[in-house]
């Protein structure tokens, strides 16, 4: 009555319904899991200096670059359950302009993968990315923020983005 | 007499036979073309030309790695900051899985400017453009990575790496599908 054949293939669509079942209630539980990550960064200095040969992008050598040094105590620990893959902490300059709106820029970034690696202590760090706008002018801005973000990344599920904390900054005028 | 009786019962069964066939035809039909109207509507109702894609290169690991498997939404907000999006330069035929790092966006007409990176590479996306473009545009995002499975994709790369695996593994299907009863 049944062949050999058909019994696999009842087994197999068995398991792997039941194991996608399982994942879509792992990634069902773990979404907003509570977490209250403990965040500071502390900006130093800014520093703006003009332009930089840049094989890609020719408009850099006459565009403004600003330099920033500030320390993070962050401890993420808290951010990881049993179904986070990773941490992208990262760090934004968010500021508008006279012609942009909004503008946001990742100046440094942190790949976390282990529980015992989410405690941060860094001082006097810089950026690791370039900091420059679209237009060539950094010195004008005004209303400038240092945002601290992660987004978290599951073993299966959903991808979840969270600003933890935000700091008012003034770039330097001259 | 007797010839007439065994005769009745053959051509009968010969005629459900036919049946059979064209019912089983059907039904494949049926299963090919529910599975293609799934496929566009979850295209229509995420705005994204193709909602689930594999992962093929490991530049975004240890995020991503090859053979994963992605599930896209692209609707019509605007791209923030540190989303993982799936863009296409102009007149390249694949799509990148990648992270954007910088998001310029314009006061009234709402155009973006962005700059995408992968988390594995130690530089920013501007040597994959096409030669002087320095931005994506928000019309160049074919979608944004919302969900997530590991691994289950492998099947079809190794699928892409070797086109008689493919065609192997479809004439068994299509076999199995018209052979087998219920």
């Amino acid at each position: 009555m049944y062949n050999v054949l058909q019994r696999i293939s009842s087994v197999t669509s068995f398991g792997l319904s039941a194991l996608m079942a399982m994942m879509f209630a792992i990634s069902i539980i773990t979404i907003n899991m509570s977490n209250n990550p403990d965040i500071s960064v502390k900006l130093h200095d800014i520093k703006i200096t003009k332009g930089r040969p840049d094989y890609f992008d020719k408009t850099s050598r006459n565009a403004e670059f600003a330099r920033l040094t500030f320390d993070i105590d962050a401890d993420l620990s808290s951010m990881f359950n049993w179904n986070t893959k990773q941490l992208f902490a990262y760090i934004t300059v968010d500021y508008p302009t006279a012609k942009k709106k909004n503008n946001n820029v990742v100046i440094w970034d942190r790949i976390i993968t282990k529980k015992q690696r989410s405690t941060l202590r860094m001082r006097k760090h810089h950026n690791k990315y370039l900091f420059r706008d679209i237009g060539l002018k950094l010195r004008d801005v005004e209303g400038a923020k240092l945002t601290f973000r992660v987004n978290s990344v599951p073993y299966f599920g959903i991808m979840q983005d969270q600003v933890l904390d935000s700091y008012d900054i003034t770039m330097p005028q001259i | 007499m007797g010839s007439k009786v065994t005769s009745k019962p053959a051509a009968v069964k010969q005629k459900q036979s036919i049946r059979q066939i064209l019912s089983q035809i059907l039904m494949v039909a049926s299963v090919l073309t529910s599975a293609f109207m799934l496929w566009k509507g979850l295209s229509l109702a995420t705005n994204c030309e193709s909602p689930v894609v594999v992962v093929l290169s490991g530049s975004m690991e240890p995020a991503f790695y090859r053979g994963d498997i992605l599930f896209l939404h692209n609707g019509y907000s605007p791209i923030e900051v540190g989303e993982v999006t799936v863009y296409k330069v102009k007149d390249r035929d694949i799509p990148i899985v990648h992270r954007v790092m910088n998001v310029h966006t314009e006061d009234k007409t709402n155009k973006q400017y962005l700059l995408t990176k992968g988390d594995n590479n130690p530089s920013d996306d501007r040597s994959l453009y096409n030669k002087g473009q320095l931005w994506v545009e928000r019309e160049d995002i074919l979608g944004r990575v919302r969900g997530y499975i590991p691994k289950a994709g492998m099947a079809t790369i190794y699928m892409n790496d070797s086109p008689k695996l493919k065609y192997a593994v479809l004439g068994v299907l299509c076999l199995f599908s018209l052979v087998s009863n219920e």
